[in-house]
């Protein structure tokens, strides 16, 4: 039976082990290998070897990109962190039998592709759109607003899409907070802000971190919000790495922008790592 | 162990096989999605016993990229737009057609053949064609205030130009702008194209490339830059949607069937092609997707509000102004990228 349940363990283990091999470690092996290739007019890919590709991204456009990349990605967490948190704080202390449907609720937009959502946000937005005509139909405006193809709706769309992954961790965190200590804290005189700032916020620490970084790290990336929402002006990190592939056809440059990129992100990830104790790390 | 290790062994076999049907009775056919309709391929099917395998893509940039990435691909027939027709033959992977195989090619529209990017038609038959050019609102603008590409700079359209999303597309327009060819690959000209479509951004509303029918039709923008089939199709739901030649030059696109060297049916292929160019099923296939045939025996069988129609079939004086897109080499492409992604970020 002892052994039975080793094999099962080690096929299990094996298996994931095999498909982060295939799937995530070779890939970026690959990638990492060809950012150090060159390119010519014949090959997508050609020797000699050459640090050349990370030289050209100490270019002030690139650093724009990227800079631009994470200022969207930075106001959205923000964004989403002052609406999901009380959100979270409510749904999770709420003594309601219909609190497994209002949790569902949140769940039930992943049933949807996030690119059909959005496509379905261009419905609501547009000058003709549902938002628009609601607007005009009461006579709020007189005039539709330019909703669609700007800045705010590039903000709406990521937000919306990115809500549910800063609000299911909170969640998870805040219905794990023991009301004993609230209560003592009460107890002991504390108001409701210093109870909020002292007590719960610490405890709540790790969820929050680690909704803002399941936040952050998509909306780096996701470029058909951009692209689609805001009329594609901009470039962002995703659509510049794309283009490298596809449509400048330099695939050296676009696996040392990827590179760089993974980099960074490691980088952040180790950070959050190191900035939780040992306690919460066994949690995650 | 071993059996873990013949796992492995299998699933790298798995993913670098070539298709398994090189040897069937097929035919692999890679062309702009929605181009080929299905009743189409069904009838080729049922006359020939040759199964088609289609498979599409949404820019000529893609089709390259996954040609070149590999080699082996299986593909037979391929549709390239005019440029890449010579891009890839600059690279050696088109075969020469065999005309002795393609009796229907008499249907050709000989205004479409022996052009620059193939000068005898050697490796390529053109099968669908049509313009860049300006499309406006009548609701909100008059034909004369855009009647040329230059107007297109006025101040009155802050933000609210649509162009397409696609650098090539959005340089050719600077450049006749400036009096240029849109196949001009001149860097001193292409950075002043650049720099005249750094004047024309506060004007821009979006890049879109995807939607833009449904963006027309709920007028999401105005006036702008599109396709002549699009705004064909467009204006069959928003009939205050207009197309105006630009009077200071336009881009005539072609789309063209080649076949690859590395082709494994190529008889097969033969056969498709040729059944392609018969005037009743080109016929079916341009009424289908709304755009205009290069096939002229196809054209003929057309109902008159379609043939007549001078949005998808200007008259001669009017496509004396246009330009057939040819390759400018990768040296232009390079900047067309590079400057591209400073326009967007405002550098």
């Amino acid at each position: 039976m002892k052994a039975h349940d080793n094999s099962l363990k080690y096929f299990s283990l094996g298996t994931i082990w095999l498909w982060l091999i295939v799937f995530a470690l070779l890939p970026f092996a690959l990638v990492t290998l060809a950012s150090f290739a060159s390119h010519d007019d014949t090959h997508l890919l050609t020797t000699p070897a050459t640090l050349l590709n990370y030289f050209q991204l100490n270019n002030a456009i690139y650093l724009k990109i990227f800079k631009q990349s994470f200022y969207i990605a930075s106001t959205c967490t923000v964004i989403c962190l002052l609406l999901g948190y009380p959100f979270a704080y409510t749904i999770a202390r709420m003594q309601s039998r219909y609190k497994s449907l209002l949790m569902l609720l949140i769940i039930i937009p992943f049933w949807t592709s996030s690119l059909i959502r959005t496509y379905s946000m261009i419905t609501m937005l547009k000058p003709k759109g549902i938002i628009n005509s609601i607007l005009l139909w009461t006579g709020i405006i007189d005039k539709p607003l330019p909703l669609l193809f700007s800045d705010t709706s590039v903000m709406i769309g990521l937000v919306y899409n990115l809500l549910p992954f800063m609000v299911l961790p909170l969640l998870t965190n805040i219905e794990r907070l023991d009301n004993r200590l609230i209560d003592a804290a009460r107890d002991l005189g504390a108001n409701r802000f210093t109870t909020f700032r002292r007590i719960i916020l610490p405890l709540t620490m790790p969820g929050i971190l680690s909704g803002s970084i399941l936040v952050f790290l998509p909306a780096m990336t996701i470029f058909y919000i951009p692209d689609l929402l805001g009329g594609s002006k901009s470039i962002l990190l995703g659509n510049l790495i794309q283009n490298q592939f596809l449509i400048a056809q330099n695939w050296p440059l676009g696996s040392a922008i990827s590179v760089v990129f993974t980099l960074i992100l490691a980088v952040m990830l180790l950070v959050y790592w190191h900035s939780m104790g040992n306690k919460e790390r066994d949690l995650l | 162990m071993t059996s873990l290790f013949r796992f492995v062994v299998v699933m790298i076999a798995f993913f670098v096989t070539q298709p398994l049907f090189a040897a069937e009775n097929v035919v692999n056919v890679y062309t702009w999605s929605e181009e080929i309709p299905h009743f189409v391929i069904a009838q080729f099917e049922k006359e020939t016993g040759i199964k088609v395998n289609y498979s599409t893509f949404d820019s000529n940039e893609i089709m390259y990229a996954k040609l070149r990435a590999n080699k082996n691909a299986g593909y037979d027939l391929v549709e390239p737009s005019s440029y890449f027709v010579e891009r890839m033959q600059h690279q050696h992977m088109l075969l020469t057609l065999d005309k002795t195989k393609l009796l229907n090619a008499k249907n050709l529209d000989p205004a479409f053949l022996n052009r620059a990017y193939d000068p005898r038609n050697e490796y390529s038959i053109p099968f669908i064609w049509g313009i860049t050019g300006i499309f406006l609102n009548k609701n909100y603008y008059n034909e004369q205030d855009a009647e040329q590409w230059k107007n297109l700079l006025d101040k009155k359209y802050a933000n609210q130009l649509m162009f397409l999303d696609d650098s090539r597309e959005v340089f050719s327009m600077a450049l006749r702008m400036l009096g240029y060819s849109i196949n001009d690959s001149n860097p001193e000209h292409i950075h002043q194209a650049y720099l005249k479509l750094k004047t024309l951004m506060p004007n821009v509303k979006l890049f879109n490339s995807e939607a833009i029918i449904s963006i027309l039709i709920d007028e999401d923008a105005t006036v702008g830059m599109a396709w002549n089939g699009d705004l064909y199709k467009a204006h069959q739901e928003n009939n205050k949607l207009q197309f105006v030649y630009p009077k200071d030059g336009f881009e005539i696109w072609v789309d063209n069937f080649v076949m690859l060297k590395t082709a494994p049916h190529p008889e097969n292929a033969y056969k498709f092609l040729d059944f392609l160019m018969r005037p009743e099923i080109a016929k079916a296939v341009s009424m289908n997707i709304h755009y205009s045939t290069a096939n002229l025996a196809a054209r003929n069988l057309l109902p008159p509000e379609i043939k007549n129609n001078p949005a998808l079939y200007p008259t001669q004086a009017t496509l004396s102004h246009g330009e057939f897109q040819t390759d400018v080499g990768d040296q232009a492409h390079v900047l067309f990228e590079k400057y591209w992604e400073q326009l967007k970020m405002g550098g």
